[in-house]
């Protein structure tokens, strides 16, 4: 192709357009990670030191399959990714399967592992490449639009292949990233009237396990209210009058039922009925009014209330290890072992102080009082060993890379490659945002690790193909070729 | 909006959020590590410190002559930390075996340790040296031994004076652990010296910050424990141990002091017990609960707890005051017809020789001739009326150490009785003369003083005028000399001449024409006085005071006998064994041992009491 014969006309052209910046990123975070994964591995008296059953001397061993695999990806021809993208999301998934073949393995519950000889590979993690490959393809089709039904169902059935696999491995953790797509979905201009009822509908959920439902549905009440009346342009006084007729008619109905009739109701399903009733009139005058902007919010709201006391009902058939970490999340029951993990991770984090107590020094990590510290919790060693100024770099590092994959992604001329940039930014920033919230006890735990920090040579491997690809393709000639065609 | 490439608006948005939620997490690991960072610290600190508390030995005490009175023994007691335990499988059966302890109770002890799963509870207390050996050679992790002194008394004697130790409850730290210093399950001194003395006698806690996932060579030692200082008591353990044997199967006390510096040589209360019953032990609990509801109340330390009438001792001090205020000169001769009647007054005496004078009224002891002195002090012509010369003989008396608390350094003292003015005036509405108060020139009715103030008046008397506080510690380790107050003289506003008139009167009542007679010693110049105390409950008091020699006195004595019938029959002989024993280190009348021991006295009193409750 052009590629081999641009590359053999030119030798300064064997990394050409190849975005330094972020290889030096990758770089840095990758020996960030060994730095860590080293100490929260390192047994003191360890008798030989290089023995290949510590941590770190394995991780050695991946950081050099990730670096060839890296340099590899950089040499192969750059539109390989665009012909074979459908192939490599079938071998991958294809591997994927192989975990329910007696070559799977369980660890720590999830069947999501494959024993390779002495190694073992969690196939998911390739899994990503090949999925980021395949969507990019699929919405590089000509006429290809996010905001057609039809196309978005496409999308959504890749993305759901994954997620049902892992559902079914039992690791809800890892099918989840995919719902990261959203992110990369709304770049690629999804209907802002999906976007915002859908976080509205996950904050409501989060919601209503920490208040009462009355509590709950008054809130909603004045938040659509206050919506409409900013929609109508200022009909502060009939929304006033709304709320008053509301709160009037339901206790009325309160005082005839309760009080008179004797009928064994709460105050709040009176409310909710004359809310419910309350609407239709509503809807009645708008639509003599005609004033049609208030409908999708009247249909929101309607919505809403029915999510109240469904959401209840969604969180029962959930498995009890999630409904725990969802609740213990939400400070709702105190499960010993897994407050007992957050705890003792803050502690790590927190008794770092503004420069950490040192490498190889810290306690909450040399005497194994954090969980999974190499692994899931691989941030408490840099919080407490480096303390607030290495989760600065840190986190400055990770925003950097992703902002970075964002701006390849932006300057690409073809879909594929910005649609495959926004995907691995995306997946970049939905593990940092779990993983990091996680230690730091501000989101449920999820066992999902830390791209290129925590100990484990899959998912090592799988973010460095994913970010290499995408480093490619940002160097890919077709960009320089369009520019130039430009002139 | 068709054009993806083109709309910079949702790629803006976009890196805002990514810009918002790492400014979130910067923001959120601020407040984790620098504004709840040394909060963070301290936990993860205590994740992996442990302090391990070291004790001290406790100071001991030995008496004048060098004796051990409270020696050290050590224990141990077998802590455990439950999160350090194995928790499946601990070999009780070996535990049990190892530590003597009933497999019933060892397994409610591990269970109760389980309830506070980091902290080191006791699992079985009071170990053996050898136990611990045996624990040590099993190195079980999670256990270990703490090394903790308690007491042994070799003496065997003075179980209310010494005090024991006991262990700290909760309710204790709830109310008087105001500097902090004890924490539950330490010792504390209770009663007596232990308890007098405690701030010396414990020293200080050391404190060593131990890493429980380090071996135990990187300990750092915080604090290193300070020893106890020992204590030397006056108490002379050979005549304490004498005076006990003596008091035995009676009530009261013996105090004797040496009246050149105040330091108590005894301080006997009986009925005592072995102090040895109290040692902290597992019996301990039952041993007190046994000597606590014991209706004689062996606990009790009567010396300077239980307050009685003194009884014709408390002549002497009137005759002193007598002398003082120039009413009475020792040729004053009054006669005594069986009594005294004045008004409607009759005070009775026993039948001697009409008139006397002061000299051999103090020697018989006679009533009469001190109701005279007494009404000559109150219906004194200096004083407008007998109200004001009771508050000056008051004064007098207070100067004695009489109703007041002397000061002494053994806890629980009482002060005893002696009233003010305004309580005859209140009690007889203001009409009230010498006559109505009589009974106190003889020591009975409003005036009542413990055995200690009573061997201290001796002192002041064989002083000729002044004491030193009564105590029982005459040195601490390490200090040059004990607190100013215990060697302070107190002087009293009586003349010395005044002193020796009263002296030659114990005396001729000793050593010619007396009544304590028996409490006589060849060489020794024995001068005393006995009392006999009425009371409405039984047979009189019997006590005692004496010093003795005459001039130059190396001891002085008080002896209080309960229900003793005379002050000759009980008291005397007791007080004269034990200044025979001080002075001269020989018994030379084996038959009086004999007579004190086989006295038998009516407490049927006391047997009724138990039987009322």
């Amino acid at each position: 192709m052009t590629g081999i014969g641009r590359r053999n006309s030119n030798n300064m052209a064997l990394f050409s357009g190849v975005d330094w910046w972020t290889v030096l990123l990758y770089i840095a975070l990758t020996l960030i990670g060994f730095v860590a994964v080293f100490s929260a591995s390192y047994v003191e008296d360890s008798e030989n030191f290089w023995s290949f059953s510590h941590e770190y001397v394995k991780h050695i061993f991946w950081l050099g399959i990730s670096y060839t695999a890296g340099l590899v990806i950089l040499l192969l021809d750059r539109s390989v990714w665009h012909k074979w993208a459908y192939i490599i999301c079938a071998i991958t998934l294809f591997i994927v399967l192989l975990t329910f073949t007696p070559l799977g393995k369980t660890v720590n519950g999830a069947r999501a592992w494959l024993g390779l000889g002495g190694f073992t590979l969690q196939p998911m993690e390739l899994a990503k490449v090949g999925i980021s490959l395949a969507v990019a393809r699929v919405m590089s089709v000509y006429g290809f639009s996010v905001q057609r039904a039809n196309d978005l169902v496409k999308v959504m059935a890749i993305m759901a292949v994954p997620m049902g696999i892992a559902v079914l491995q039992n690791d809800t953790g890892s099918g989840l990233v995919f719902c990261s797509f959203l992110f990369m979905l709304f770049r690629e201009g999804l209907n802002y009237w999906i976007c915002i009822p859908l976080i509205f509908l996950v904050a409501l959920l989060i919601l209503s396990f920490l208040l009462t439902p009355g509590v709950l549905l008054i809130a909603l009440i004045l938040i659509f209210t206050f919506c409409a009346a900013m929609l109508m342009k200022g009909c502060w006084k009939a929304c006033i009058n709304y709320i008053v007729s509301l709160f009037l008619f339901s206790t009325l109905l309160f005082v005839i039922l309760v009080v008179a009739m004797g009928r064994d109701l709460s105050y709040y399903d009176c409310l909710l009925f004359t809310t419910a009733v309350s609407l239709l009139v509503v809807a009645v005058y708008a639509y003599r009014a005609n004033i049609r902007s208030i409908y999708l919010l009247i249909l929101f709201f309607f919505v809403s209330i029915i999510c109240l006391p469904t959401s209840d009902m969604v969180f029962r058939h959930l498995k009890p290890h999630q409904q725990n970490r969802i609740r213990t999340f939400l400070g709702q029951v105190d499960d010993k072992d897994l407050l007992y993990n957050v705890n003792q991770s803050k502690i790590a984090i927190g008794s770092g102080g503004f420069s950490g107590k040192g490498f190889l020094q810290g306690s909450q990590i040399r005497y194994g009082l954090v969980p999974e510290k190499h692994t899931d919790f691989i941030f408490c060693t840099i919080g407490e060993e480096f303390g607030f100024l290495g989760a600065l770099v840190l986190f400055s590092c990770f925003a950097m890379l992703i902002l970075r994959l964002m701006r390849m992604g932006d300057r690409q001329l073809e879909t594929f490659g910005r649609v495959y940039c926004y995907c691995v930014a995306s997946i970049l920033f939905f593990h940092c945002c779990i993983n990091i919230g996680m230690t730091m006890g501000i989101v449920p735990v999820m066992g999902i690790p830390l791209p290129f920090i925590s100990y484990g040579g899959s998912s090592l491997l799988g973010f460095s193909i994913l970010v290499f690809i995408a480093i490619a393709l940002d160097a890919s000639p077709t960009k320089h070729q369009s520019t130039l065609r430009k002139w | 909006m068709n054009n993806p490439r083109n709309d910079k608006y949702r790629h803006q948005i976009l890196r805002i959020i990514v810009y918002l939620v790492f400014g979130f997490f910067a923001l959120t690991a601020g407040y984790l590590q620098l504004i709840e960072g040394n909060s963070y610290f301290d936990k993860a600190e205590n994740n992996y410190i442990r302090y391990i508390i070291t004790y001290p030995p406790r100071g001991e005490v030995f008496d004048r002559n060098g004796e051990y009175l409270i020696q050290n023994k050590v224990v141990y007691d077998l802590m455990v930390i439950p999160r350090e335990a194995p928790r499946k499988g601990i070999d009780t059966v070996r535990l049990a075996s190892i530590t003597n302890e009933p497999m019933k109770r060892l397994k409610r002890s591990l269970n109760e340790a389980r309830r506070s799963w980091r902290t080191a509870s006791p699992v079985v207390k009071y170990l053996s040296a050898e136990s611990k050996l045996k624990m040590d050679e099993w190195n079980l992790p999670g256990f270990y031994t703490v090394p903790r002194t308690v007491r042994q008394y070799p003496r065997k004697i003075g179980g209310n004076l010494l005090g024991s130790l006991a262990e700290v409850k909760q309710d204790f730290l709830a109310k008087y652990n105001e500097d902090g210093y004890y924490s539950i399950r330490d010792y504390i001194g209770e009663q007596g010296i232990e308890s007098a003395y405690e701030k010396e006698l414990r020293g200080e806690k050391g404190r060593i910050r131990r890493n429980r996932y380090a071996d135990h060579s990187t300990d750092e030692v915080e604090k290193e424990p300070v020893a106890g200082k020992n204590l030397i008591s006056s108490i002379d353990a050979r005549l304490q141990a004498f005076a006990e044997e003596l008091m035995k199967g009676k009530i009261g006390s013996v105090v004797a002091i040496e009246p050149a510096t105040g330091e108590i040589l005894v301080m006997a209360s009986s009925p005592t017990f072995d102090p040895n019953e109290l040692v902290i032990s597992r019996e301990r609990g039952n041993n007190y609960m046994r000597l606590l509801n014991e209706p004689r109340r062996p606990l009790f330390n009567r010396a300077v707890t239980s307050p009685q009438p003194p009884g014709s001792t408390f002549k002497l001090l009137n005759g002193l005051i007598g002398l003082q205020e120039g009413v009475l000169k020792p040729h004053y001769k009054y006669s005594c017809n069986k009594g005294y009647r004045a008004g409607n007054i009759k005070m009775g005496c026993h039948e001697h020789r009409s008139p006397l004078d002061l000299d051999f009224a103090i020697a018989t002891s006679c009533n009469a001739y001190f109701c005279n002195v007494y009404r000559n002090i109150l219906e004194n012509k200096k004083y407008e009326s007998p109200k004001q010369g009771y508050e000056a003989w008051r004064n007098y008396v207070e100067q004695f150490g009489f109703g007041v608390k002397l000061g002494t350094d053994i806890p629980g003292e009482r002060r005893g009785t002696l009233m003010h003015r305004e309580y005859y005036d209140k009690l007889y509405h203001r009409s009230w003369n010498a006559l109505t108060v009589l009974s106190v020139s003889i020591g009975q009715g409003e005036i009542l003083a413990t055995t200690l103030q009573l061997a201290n008046f001796a002192a002041i008397i064989a002083n000729r005028g002044h004491y030193y506080t009564p105590h029982i510690i005459k040195q601490i380790e390490g200090q040059d000399s004990i607190d100013i107050k215990y060697r302070t003289p107190h002087y009293t506003s009586i003349d010395r001449k005044h002193f020796e008139t009263i002296i030659k009167g114990m005396w001729r009542g000793v050593n010619r024409d007396g009544t304590c007679q028996l409490a006589k010693l060849p060489g020794l110049d024995v001068c005393g006085k006995t009392g006999t105390a009425q009371n409405p409950l039984g047979d009189d008091h019997s006590t005692f005071i004496s010093f003795a020699p005459r001039n130059n006195p190396k001891i002085a004595i008080a002896v209080y006998v309960e229900h003793g019938v005379w002050g000759a029959t009980a008291a005397v002989p007791i007080a004269s064994l034990i200044e025979e024993m001080y002075l001269t280190d020989t018994i030379t009348r084996p038959w009086l041992i004999e007579h004190v021991k086989n006295l038998n006295l009516d407490y049927s009193i006391y047997d009724r009491h138990r039987k009322k409750k």
